[in-house]
Parts: C-alpha cells; structure tokens; sequence
C-alpha cells in the first residue's frame, strides 16, 4: 500500500508539474476564474513535492517537431550503487557457475595424472621384463653351451648307480660264497 | 521451471517485479547448469574409473614387486653359471 501511495505520487508529480509550470507561466491567462484553481493546484504541487522529497521523477519532454508529439518515459532515477550490486551479483554467479563445471575438470585432471603415473609404472615394468627376458636368454644360450657336459655328468650318474648296483651284487653273491664254504669245511 | 508467476502481480512495484525476475532467472541459470552437469553423468563415470583405478593400483604393485624379484633371480642364476663356467 505504501508503494502504492509513492507511485501514485510521483504519478501525480509528473502530471502537475507541467501545469504549475504553465501556471507559473500564464498567470495573466489564468486571472481571476482560474487563479483559485491555478492557486489551488499550485499549493497542491509543493505540498505533494515536500511529501516525497526524495522521489524525483524526470518531467517528461514533450517534442513536437512535424506536428508529432513525443514523450520520454517517466523514470525513477537509479540508486547511486545499484551498477556496483549489479556487477557483484554477475560477477558472483560466473564464479559460481565457473566453479560448477570447474569440479568435472578437476575430476578429468586427476584421472589423467593417474592414467600417467600408471603409464609409467607400466614403462618401467617394461624395463624390467626386458632386461629379464635378456638375461634368460643368455643363460639359455649358456645353458645350451654346457649341454654336452651336462650330458657327460648324467651319463657318469647313471654308470655310477650301475656300478653300485653290480657291487651290492657281487658282495651278496660273495657272502653266499662264504657261506657255502664255512658249510664245506665243517663237513 | 520458473518459480515466480508469469502473470504480473497487481499491486507491487516495479522495482519488486524487476528484483523478483532477476532473481527467478539466475535461479533458472543456476538449476540449468547443475541439470547439465547431472544429465551428462560426467560425475559417476569419473567417480566410477577413479574407484577401478584404485583398486587396479594394489594388482600393479603386486606385479611390480613380481618382477623385480624375478630379474634379482635371474641375476643370482647368471652368476651361478659364470661360476659353473670358470670351474
């Protein structure tokens, strides 16, 4: 309702300043039938004026160049701060929004330092599995250079067992002679 | 989507409609963008392959160390044919 009471005000300023203004300029036409109207509308404006001091419309222009009438739009005048408000607010919400679509670039930025890390741990097993697979190489080619006495030594093994094999043998075969002959000789 | 009526409320002033739009639109802007952000999924897949990741590192040490004790065998085998060698 306040709200209300100022725009119809300053409505009201708007629509009787340029009457008192022709008022004030035409006193002589006015006279005496339209001084107590002039006069009244004159008091009026001032008192309306004082009741809303800091409410001062611009007074619409009227130009009438080629028989048109003009007007320009009756405006209350900008808060001395709203520009910086304004600014601030925008200002603000790109940083919000900046910050929004700022936390899937972060989330894209780590995943690709873990993708790297990962890579070169993968590049430094590389490494290792070659220098491994270099080395049983060469000790295969070693390996296949010592065959022949490897070869020598299982076949020295195995005449070995057999030769053991022929001793355990023969030293029953001797026993059973022993045997016999004891059983000979006490006959 | 927009939280303020279309129709012009009788009885408020200009500057209350004007401040009242300002607000609905970057409010608007605000679920607009967080709407995208959540239709592009990019926030569980991301979330999702860093979760792999992670539990695919424990494997990688593990081959890692593997390795690493594979070549020291190996090394171990060479100079034990070096000496086979010499004698």
């Amino acid at each position: 309702m306040a709200a209300i009471g100022d725009e119809a005000s300053a409505m009201d300023n708007i629509a009787r300043a340029p009457a008192a203004q022709s008022a004030a300029l035409n006193p002589a036409s006015s006279g005496g039938g339209g001084s107590g109207s002039g006069s009244s509308s004159h008091v009026e404006a001032p008192e309306e004026a004082a009741a809303t001091p800091p409410v001062a419309p611009k007074k619409p222009h009227t130009n009438s160049d080629g028989g048109v009438e003009t007007a320009e739009e009756a405006v209350e005048p900008a808060e001395p701060d709203i520009n910086e408000l304004c600014t601030d607010m925008f200002e603000k919400m790109a940083i919000f929004l900046q910050g929004e679509l700022t936390a899937t670039c972060e989330d894209y930025r780590l995943l690709e330092n873990m993708n790297k890390l990962t890579s070169l741990k993968y590049m430094e097993m590389k490494d290792i599995s070659i220098n491994i697979s270099r080395n049983l190489q060469d000790l295969n080619n070693k390996y296949a250079s010592l065959q022949p006495y490897l070869d020598q030594i299982n076949q020295i093994e195995e005449q070995v067992s057999s030769l053991e094999q022929a001793a355990y043998k023969l030293d029953g075969y001797s026993k059973k002679l022993e045997a016999r002959f004891k059983k000979l000789e006490k006959r | 989507m927009a939280s303020v009526d279309s129709q012009p409320r009788f009885g408020q002033s200009v500057k209350g409609l004007l401040s009242d739009k300002v607000g609905s639109c970057s409010g608007d802007v605000i679920a607009l963008t967080r709407q995208v952000l959540k239709g592009s999924r990019s926030q569980e897949l991301l979330g999702q392959a860093a979760r792999n990741m992670v539990i695919q590192e424990d494997t990688i040490l593990h081959s890692e160390d593997s390795l690493r004790k594979m070549s020291i065998i190996t090394t171990h085998l060479q100079y034990q044919q070096e000496a086979i060698q010499k004698k």
